[in-house]
């Protein structure tokens, strides 16, 4: 679960800074008052919750048919954990961060009272890969409750960041705290890199 | 009380600050020997005498020659190399060896550092317990000895603590004045919230993973220190990290750049220490008054701490360690030691006394234990 976390946690910066900008008016735009945006965001956060408790039964299942061998996943495991590294490393360097963000989609939806499950669906389902590590993860865990727990740790990492988006308006610096963000994103990249690249050879010399 | 420094130097008479140094010269001879001097051991006493007078020495001249950066360096530097020499001297002696293993981690052998600190706050509170394999009260370097040593330390002097009480920041301030000249000159400055990057991530990883994982991944000190047997390639990939880290963070960049990278880009404790500036009764006040704007303290400041704008504005910010450089450089002697709440220009002798007796004080009985030893094995080594 930590790791999971983790996981989470890195991915949300970046995810935050890619699907931010779509997201938040969204949310924000047209609601009346702090009220209702907790109302869109709990909502938004819920159908997020929900997407990843069936990712965790599905993986749990189908996970154990395709990585028949510990040591075919630690490959995978290991070359997804260093594409999520560069494109967290790619996300803190690049310097215009334009919004590319699959979520995008929901500019077509009319219904505003369908945007956050519809923002929840496609922003937890959005191709990643720490989803995909994430899926890898559960697919290896020895019960359904272990996999359903690796779920809730990378869905808790990801919803830290959306938490005190009613606050957002308020806050003091955001400057700073963007560049910290920024750089805590690059710093998480390097990590995993680290952690995909020992996962690697460690397949490649004990497998 | 009230003065104005303008025209007006630090410099004292030799009587005076011979008068000055009278009170430290007491304070250091009663803490260095516990209150009760034993002059039994010859070599222990050659080697504290030295180290005695050295000291008193430093701290007579601050006030005879009125300058403080370059004396302060030399007991900083000296503090880092002794300490790396007493805690290898140790780890040698207890272990054979440089390198720990995982049964000392097991036993909780492990001497503790005040690096450690920002990552043991989170696991503290949520689960009550330590996540650092060293001693509570007993040992080399205890856990509550040092994170009392450095609360207080912090709580008086601010960031002050990163130049006058870090035995690891004499290391990058040694090698940022190696050269003269900076060979790179710009360096963006938005780098100096790196820290606070590194501690968040520090910080959360190591209450999640239950580790500190600073210590164990990141560390670059531990090239002067112990560090993990390479026994797979996860500790190869961990000795990979810490020995360019140190090579990089700590000689090559401060020697090209004559700041103190590791202590401006990478300290997770540096980040703590920042904030702890706002609570430090000690500052440093840039007059507006007698400033002409040549900018010469925005270029020797060796953590990012001035810029253009600060001085324009007479602040000097958050990110300051108090070693004084920009006083010294300063050509119109308009930045000082200050009081909290005390207006620029104001108290400015006062401030500066009182400063450096307490910082000075700190670091030199803090120093004087790893000096000593090391004195002593040279008097051994001679006599």
């Amino acid at each position: 679960m930590p790791e999971s976390f983790i996981l989470g946690l890195s991915s949300g910066s970046s995810c935050l800074l890619t699907c931010g900008m779509v997201i938040f008016p969204y949310l924000m735009a047209r609601s009346a008052g702090t009220r209702r945006i907790i109302t869109d965001l709990s909502l938004f956060l819920l159908t997020r919750f929900l997407v990843y408790f069936l990712l965790a039964t599905l993986s749990f299942y189908f996970g154990k048919a395709i990585f028949t061998s510990p040591v075919f996943r630690n490959y995978i495991s290991g070359i997804l954990y260093i594409i999520f590294s560069g494109m967290l490393i790619w996300y803190a360097i690049r310097r215009s961060r334009k919004p590319g963000c699959p979520a995008r989609i929901v500019e077509t939806v009319n219904n505003r009272k369908l945007v956050p499950v519809l923002l929840g669906i496609v922003n937890s389902l959005g191709f990643c890969p720490a989803l995909l590590l994430i899926l890898t993860k559960s697919s290896a865990e020895g019960t359904i409750v272990q996999s359903y727990l690796a779920f809730l740790g990378f869905f808790a990492g990801t919803a830290l960041y959306f938490i005190p988006l009613p606050l957002a308006g308020k806050i003091r610096k955001k400057k700073v705290f963007e560049t910290i963000g920024v750089m805590a994103t690059g710093l998480a990249g390097i990590i995993f890199m680290i952690k995909g690249i020992t996962s690697l050879t460690g397949g490649f010399i004990y497998g | 009380m009230d003065e104005n420094i303008n025209n007006q130097s630090m410099r004292k008479s030799f009587g005076k600050s011979l008068l000055y140094t009278l009170p430290m010269f007491l304070l250091t001879f009663v803490l260095m020997t516990g209150g009760r001097p034993d002059f039994s051991d010859r070599h222990g006493t050659i080697a504290l005498l030295i180290t005695f007078v050295g000291l008193n020495i430093l701290y007579f001249l601050m006030h005879y020659t009125g300058k403080t950066d370059k004396l302060r360096a030399v007991l900083f530097i000296v503090f880092a190399l002794t300490l790396s020499f007493t805690l290898i001297k140790n780890m040698v002696d207890i272990r054979q060896t440089m390198t720990y293993s995982q049964g000392d981690i097991l036993e909780c052998n492990m001497p503790f550092c005040h690096l450690v600190i920002p990552m043991l706050i989170l696991p503290a509170a949520f689960t009550q317990s330590i996540i650092y394999p060293g001693s509570i009260l007993g040992g080399f370097a205890s856990i509550s000895a040092m994170v009392v040593l450095w609360l207080g330390a912090s709580v008086i002097l601010g960031r002050g603590f990163c130049s006058w009480g870090c035995f690891y920041g004499g290391w990058d301030d040694g090698f940022s004045r190696f050269r003269k000249r900076p060979v790179i000159r710009k360096i963006g400055d938005s780098w100096k919230w790196m820290p606070f990057a590194v501690l968040l991530m520090v910080a959360l990883t190591s209450a999640l993973a239950l580790t500190p994982t600073y210590c164990d991944w990141i560390c670059p000190f531990k090239a002067v220190t112990e560090f993990e047997e390479v026994t797979g390639i996860e500790s190869a990939a961990k000795a990979g990290i810490f020995i360019s880290l140190f090579g990089g963070l700590v000689v090559v960049l401060p020697i090209l750049t004559r700041k103190r990278i590791q202590c401006s880009f990478l300290c997770p404790l540096g980040a703590i220490n920042t904030l702890s500036n706002k609570v430090s009764p000690f500052t440093v006040k840039i007059d507006r008054q007698l400033c002409n704007d040549c900018l010469k303290c925005v270029q020797v400041c060796p953590v990012f701490a001035l810029t253009k704008d600060d001085v324009k504005k007479g602040n000097v910010s958050i990110f300051c360690t108090k070693c004084g450089k920009c006083i010294d450089a300063c050509p119109k002697q308009a930045i000082h030691y200050g009081i909290a709440g005390v207006p620029a220009s104001r108290m400015v002798k006062f401030s500066r006394n009182i400063f450096l007796f307490v910082s000075f004080l700190f670091m030199a009985i803090f120093a004087s234990g790893s000096i000593i030893t090391v004195v002593k094995s040279f008097v051994n080594l001679f006599i």
